[in-house]
């Protein structure tokens, strides 16, 4: 803080900047932490990590370039279980989040406790991540597709509630109260007055979402939910080379995802 | 004929649009339901399941949780989450920091159209890359730590986080720029104050909501090796050993939503 | 028929909106419910189709009791109920048919609605409703696309689709220019005439009212100051309403 007088005898005082505190208090924190990323300088093996990257993209000794193209064509049928699997329980979530996020949206449901205790369970379920429901579902549902779809669909639930309340309220509610005064029930009214509001940005949402649970989906056939995942963990040990073909074939499918996923949110503005 | 009947034989057909639509995504469901192995028992009996595995989920390991008896502090929830929480924390302050110059690179604003595609190209490739896939190709290099899950963190934040600066920077409002330019200030100065007052309060914003989002992976990386509660999560999930994964559970909880209210609060103060 | 018996209003903050409103309309009036803003017209407006509840008193509509009815049965109430807004509130993104067929919303079970599911009488009586008001040719155009007027006149569509016995309009005109006001104003003539629905219209031209309505009701202080025939409004009634001489724009002028 510093103080200033004038020459006609006022004083002002100047606040402290508050960069200075925030400065001090992540200086702080990264003091801390750092004591927690304990690693083994003798672990470290840059040139372990220099040959492994070289073994994923050269085929492996005894396999010719053929054969290191030729095993993506193993890949197509994972593949197409990875994307539908991303889109079965996206559109699956999607559309499970409507009722929810109408039931936490303030502008319809007014009473507090209505919206307080959804808005907490929809948060609960976020924090549970992707992977643990992956894990969680193959054990009730087995190994496959399936519990890829199950754990993509509760994710996609959790997001898509809280994204689609939050636009919700900022909906013109006009035709809404036009729509009550009509006899309408409340269902009926945001479905007439709200909804058409907001399906543009439900839609643009969703495939963003997409966009997400495709990457996702690619992992979580790691924990045997279904998908390219899958071949990665079976070969991630002896076969390196089939992993890396696994991973430009998924950067691809992504990139094209993402591609597809711009265009049409950008169509849908 | 009536004018009524006319206008309505007119009615656009959206229909046909809807439903093609409708039977893509049905087909699409449909299809993925198959060639999976319903294990019918567990799942006739799931709602036995759910309660046994509930009930055992409650019945908090507390040795568990503090790291004593049996477990070594090491192994214990309240090391492990905080183990979690700097990987998401330091990864993301590291990503933050190295993202702002592949930001600039990638910012018409800043270095040109021709450039900054160039820079984009880059930002996509590292986003590109599936957090576990990294983080499976890191441990091989530097051994199955924190210190992995925090490079994981860090490599693709700066993908993330590179374009969200990017657009910023692109997105910025130039008046104030002019206004220094017609005061005669340096090059440095108009940084100085011009662009940095602004995007400094949208780059924070950023990169709180990333951190969210990190503490939330780094949870889960720790199943390739990236350290954190990932690998005893996961693993106690795999085996069904329902009270450890309870504790876990429960500490993720707690951690996932502080984080969470931390980083809305202070943006919502950003802006 | 409509009928307030000393009706009173009182807001949680302690505002008295209503205070002792009595009145009667009988079916086929024009009224027309003239006050400063604030005076309560709105809120006496809207107690008739209960989006604002009363706090003490009875209002009747066709005999029935309306202060405990709830659900479904206030939804059949509304339904026989138009409401036209002054900003019109329909669903700018949707095509105009669209907007008018959600008259139609609350006859038929949610489930079906959903789906859009409407019968072919629906759909053709919405299309009559556009007709009626001159607008057919507008039928699937979005909404946001015609001028205020109107939309205005989609609104009235709207409320005809629903077959309503009362229409209440809350200050109608008062988003319009001077002629299409004028013609709006004619709409609403019309369909008193031709279809017999009452009419009760919150005005804030006074010489609107005095013009199209055949019966003036004057509200002050969440009190009725005048209740008789539009031809008796003298400069002296209207400065009891309004607590002093007219404004330039409470005027529509010519």
């Amino acid at each position: 803080m510093t103080k200033f007088t004038l020459q006609n005898g006022k004083t002002i005082v100047k606040p402290f900047n508050k960069i200075w505190i925030i400065l001090a208090i992540v200086t702080t924190l990264v003091v801390i932490f750092s004591f927690f990323i304990r690693f083994e300088p003798s672990l470290i093996n840059l040139s372990e990590l220099g040959v492994i990257i070289k073994k994923m993209f050269t085929p492996k000794a005894g396999r010719t370039w053929g054969d290191y193209f030729g095993f993506i064509n193993q890949l197509w049928e994972p593949l197409i279980s990875t994307i539908e699997m991303s889109l079965a329980g996206t559109v699956i979530g999607s559309v499970l989040a409507i009722p929810l996020a109408i039931l936490a949206a303030k502008n319809i449901f007014k009473s507090q406790w209505v919206y307080v205790p959804i808005r907490f369970i929809m948060n609960l379920i976020r924090t549970v991540p992707a992977m643990l429901l992956a894990v969680l579902a193959v054990y009730f549902v087995g190994i496959g597709v399936l519990s890829g779809v199950i754990a993509i669909t509760i994710f996609t639930f959790g997001i898509m509630s809280k994204m689609l309340y939050e636009v919700i309220e900022t909906v013109d509610m006009s035709p809404y109260e036009a729509l009550e005064s009509t006899g309408a029930s409340k269902v009926q009214a945001f479905r007439y007055a709200v909804f058409p509001q907001v399906f543009p940005v439900f839609l643009s949402y969703l495939i963003y979402i997409f966009e997400i649970n495709v990457r996702a989906s690619a992992i979580l056939g790691y924990v045997g939910a279904g998908g390219i995942g899958m071949i990665i963990k079976d070969n991630i040990l002896y076969n390196y080379d089939r992993v890396g073909a696994t991973l430009i074939l998924m950067l691809v499918v992504i990139l094209v995802v993402q591609f597809f996923s711009n265009y049409v949110r950008g169509k849908l503005q | 004929m009536t004018n009524a009947e006319r206008m309505l034989a007119r009615k656009p057909k959206t229909w046909i649009m809807n439903g093609i639509f409708t039977a893509i995504v049905l087909i699409a469901v449909i299809i993925s339901f198959q060639g999976s192995s319903i294990n019918l028992l567990r799942l006739q009996t799931i709602g036995v399941n759910l309660r046994i595995i509930g009930r055992q989920m409650v019945d908090i390991n507390v040795d568990f949780f503090f790291g004593r008896g049996v477990y070594a502090f090491q192994e214990g929830v309240i090391y492990l989450t905080i183990e979690t929480l700097a990987i998401g924390f330091l990864g993301t302050l590291v990503g933050a920091i190295l993202a702002l110059p592949f930001s600039f690179l990638a910012s018409k604003n800043i270095v040109g159209t021709k450039v900054a595609k160039f820079g984009e190209a880059i930002l996509v490739a590292i986003r590109v890359f599936p957090e576990v896939i990294l983080a499976l190709v890191i441990v091989k290099g530097f051994g199955m730590n924190a210190l992995t899950g925090m490079l994981t963190i860090g490599i693709h934040s700066i993908g993330m986080l590179g374009k969200l600066f990017s657009e910023t920077i692109d997105n910025m409002d130039k008046s104030s720029l002019e206004a220094l330019e017609a005061v005669g200030a340096t090059t440095i100065t108009k940084i100085r104050y011009g662009i940095l007052p602004q995007i400094l309060a949208d780059i924070s914003s950023i990169t709180l909501y990333r951190l969210d989002i990190n503490v939330r992976s780094a949870t889960v990386l720790g199943i390739v090796g990236a350290g954190g509660l990932g690998a005893s999560m996961i693993l106690s999930a795999e085996n069904s050993n329902w009270d450890i994964l309870g504790t876990i559970m429960i500490a993720i909880i707690i951690m996932v939503l502080t984080v969470d209210a931390i980083s809305s609060k202070l943006r919502s103060k950003l802006v | 028929m409509i009928k307030f018996v000393d009706v009173v209003k009182t807001y949680p903050n302690g505002t008295q909106a209503l205070r002792g409103i009595n009145l009667s309309i009988r079916d086929g009036e024009f009224v027309a419910i003239i006050g400063l803003s604030g005076a309560g017209k709105s809120t006496l407006l809207r107690s008739i189709n209960k989006m604002h509840s009363i706090t003490s008193g009875q209002l009747f509509i066709d005999d029935v009791e309306i202060s405990s009815i709830k659900g479904k049965d206030l939804r059949m109430l509304r339904r026989s109920i138009g409401m036209i807004f002054q900003s019109f509130n329909l669903v700018k993104r949707m095509s105009v048919f669209n907007n008018v067929m959600t008259g139609r919303v609350a006859y038929h079970p949610t489930f079906k609605t959903l789906f859009g599911l409407f019968p072919r009488e629906d759909k053709l009586l919405a299309l009559e409703s556009l007709d009626t008001m001159g607008i057919l040719d507008k039928a699937f155009q979005r909404a946001d696309q015609l001028s205020g007027g109107q939309q205005q006149r989609v609104a009235l569509a709207r409320a005809l689709t629903q077959k309503p016995k009362v229409i209440l309009a809350d200050e109608p005109v008062a988003s319009l220019d001077p002629i299409t006001t004028v013609q709006v104003m004619d709409d609403f003539a019309r369909i008193n005439r031709e279809y017999g629905i009452t009419i009760v219209a919150n005005m804030h031209h006074v010489d609107l009212a005095v013009k199209y309505a055949t019966r003036i009701i004057g509200i002050k202080n969440g009190e009725v100051v005048y209740d008789g025939p539009s031809s008796s409004v003298s400069d002296e009634v209207l400065v009891q309403i309004y607590g002093r001489s007219l404004k330039h724009d409470e005027l529509l002028g010519e």
